[in-house]
C-alpha cells in the first residue's frame, strides 16, 4: 500500500466533521463574557528574549559585583573569550527557547530537554578544554560552597524570567520549567565564572556545571506543582 | 473549516474586543476542534465538554496569539493542553475505565460516528501518543508539518520523525488487517473511500 493510499485510509476511517449541534455553539458563544474586553497581545518574542538575557546578565553581574570578580580576573584573555561567548551564545538560545515555551503555537527549535543537554555538553566541552588543573584539593568544601552560591543566584534569575513571562500561557508546565531553570542555571554558571578563582578542572566540571541540571530539575518541578496545584476549569455541561 | 474563514483576521478583532469576530472565530474553529477531540477520545460527550474547556482557556489567553502568526497551531497547541489536562485528571480519578465503559455502550449521537472513531482507533492502535496526534493533526485535520510543528511544541524535524515512524507501523498494521486489499480495490472501482 502507497502513501496516498493510506492516506485516504486514514481520512476515511476519521470520524467525519459532521454537523455540530447548534446548541452547542450557542453555549460556547454565551460562555465569552461580554463585552469582550480589547486585550494587548504578547511583545514580539526578541523582545521578550531579550529582557530575559538582560534579567541573566544583571543577576550574574550584580552576583560577581557584591562578591567580587576574582574568576575574571585570575583568568587570562582567550579563557574570557572563549567562557563568556560560550555563555553569550548560550544564554539568548535558553531565553528563546523559555519565550518560546511560554507561546502557544509557537516555532521551536529545541526542546527543553534538549536545550539542557546542549547546554550542559558545550559548557562542559569548552571548560574542559580551558582548566587543565587535575588537583581535587577541597573537593567537597569548596565545591558545595560554590553549588549554594551558583544555585542562589540561578534560582532569582529563573523566578525573574517567569516574571516576565507571567502574561504567557504554558502549554507544558514541566517542559516551561524546565527552560527557565536552564536559562536560570546558566546565569548561575556565569555569576560563578565571574567569581570563583578556583580552577581545579575536576571543581568547575562537577560543581559550576551542575548548577544547570539542577536548576532546570527544580524549575521543572516547580512548574509540575504549580500545574497540579491549578484549579479546574470550569466545565458547563449542558 | 468554512472556507471563507480568515482566522487570522477574525482573532486580531477578537483580541481588540469585537465580540461579532469571536463568536465567527468559534463556528469556523469548532468543527475542527471537534474532530480532533472526537478522534482522540472517541466520546462525543467528552469531546464537547473539552470543546468547552478549550474555548474558555482561548478566551483566558488571547492576548497570547501575536499578530502575523498563524491562529490554526495556536488553537491546536491549547486544544492539546486541555486533552492532556483531562488525560491526567482520568488517571488520576480512575475514570478511564468508567471512559472505556461508555465508550464500548456507544455514546455517539449517531453509530456511524462512533464506526469511524472505532475504526480509526484500532487503525492508530500500535502508535505511540505522539505518533497518533501528528498523523491525526497532518492526515485527519490536514495540517502542513510546520502547523503541527507549532501545534505540538516541537520541531518540524520532530514531526517527519514521527510521522515517519507511524506510518512505517501503520503498514504494518494495515496488513495485518488485511485493509490493503479492500482500500485497492475501492480506489479501482473509484467508489466512496
Amino acid at each position: 500500500m502507497n502513501e496516498p493510499e493510506m492516506d485516504d485510509l486514514l481520512r476515511a476511517s476519521a470520524p467525519a466533521p459532521g454537523t455540530l449541534d447548534p446548541a452547542l455553539l450557542k453555549r460556547i458563544a454565551d460562555s465569552i463574557e461580554r463585552p469582550v474586553r480589547p486585550v494587548r497581545p504578547l511583545p514580539p518574542s526578541w523582545l521578550l528574549t531579550a529582557g530575559a538575557v538582560l534579567i541573566c546578565a544583571g543577576v550574574a553581574l550584580a552576583g560577581a559585583a557584591r562578591a567580587g570578580f576574582f574568576g575574571f580576573l585570575k583568568m587570562d584573555v582567550f579563557e574570557r573569550a572563549l567562557i563568556f561567548s560560550a555563555l553569550a551564545l548560550l544564554i539568548p538560545v535558553a531565553g528563546s527557547e523559555f519565550v518560546h515555551a511560554m507561546i502557544p503555537g509557537s516555532r521551536r527549535r529545541l526542546s527543553s530537554g534538549a536545550l539542557l543537554i546542549t547546554a550542559t555538553a558545550i559548557l562542559a566541552g569548552v571548560l574542559a578544554i580551558l582548566f587543565r588543573d587535575y588537583q581535587t584539593s577541597r573537593f567537597f568544601s569548596a565545591g558545595i560552597a560554590c553549588l549554594a552560591t551558583g544555585f542562589a543566584h540561578a534560582v532569582p534569575a529563573g523566578l525573574l524570567a517567569w516574571l516576565l513571562l507571567r502574561r504567557g500561557f504554558a502549554v507544558n508546565y514541566v517542559s516551561a520549567g524546565l527552560a527557565a531553570g536552564a536559562l536560570g542555571g546558566l546565569a548561575g554558571v556565569g555569576m560563578l565564572e565571574l567569581h570563583c578563582p578556583n580552577f581545579q578542572a575536576a571543581h568547575v566540571l562537577v560543581w559550576h556545571l551542575a548548577i544547570v541540571p539542577l536548576s532546570a530539575g527544580a524549575g521543572a518541578l516547580l512548574a509540575r506543582a504549580l500545574g497540579s496545584r491549578r484549579p479546574a476549569s470550569p466545565r458547563n455541561r449542558g | 473549516m468554512q472556507p471563507d474563514c480568515n482566522l487570522e483576521m477574525l482573532m486580531a478583532r477578537y483580541q481588540q474586543g469585537d465580540f461579532a469576530a469571536a463568536t465567527a472565530l468559534v463556528e469556523c474553529a469548532t468543527p475542527q476542534l471537534h474532530r480532533f477531540f472526537l478522534a482522540q477520545l472517541g466520546s462525543r460527550a467528552d469531546a464537547e465538554d473539552l470543546l468547552q474547556e478549550t474555548w474558555l482557556r482561548i478566551h483566558k489567553v488571547r492576548h497570547t496569539h501575536r499578530p502575523g502568526e498563524p491562529v490554526l497551531p495556536w488553537l491546536y497547541a491549547i486544544a492539546r493542553h486541555i486533552r492532556v489536562d483531562h488525560y491526567r485528571k482520568v488517571a488520576r480519578t480512575g475514570a478511564r475505565a468508567r471512559e472505556l465503559e461508555a465508550r464500548a455502550k456507544g455514546t455517539f449521537a449517531d453509530s456511524g460516528q462512533f464506526e469511524s472513531a472505532h475504526n480509526l482507533e484500532a487503525l492508530l492502535a500500535p502508535l505511540s501518543s505522539g505518533e497518533r496526534e501528528v498523523i491525526e493533526m497532518l492526515k485527519v485535520a490536514g495540517m502542513s508539518l510546520e502547523e503541527v510543528a507549532r501545534a505540538t511544541s516541537s520541531s518540524v524535524g520532530s514531526v517527519k520523525q514521527k510521522a515517519h515512524r507511524a506510518y512505517k507501523k501503520l503498514r504494518e498494521r494495515i496488513s495485518a488487517m488485511g485493509l490493503a486489499q479492500r482500500q485497492s480495490a475501492k480506489t479501482q472501482s473509484g467508489g466512496p473511500s
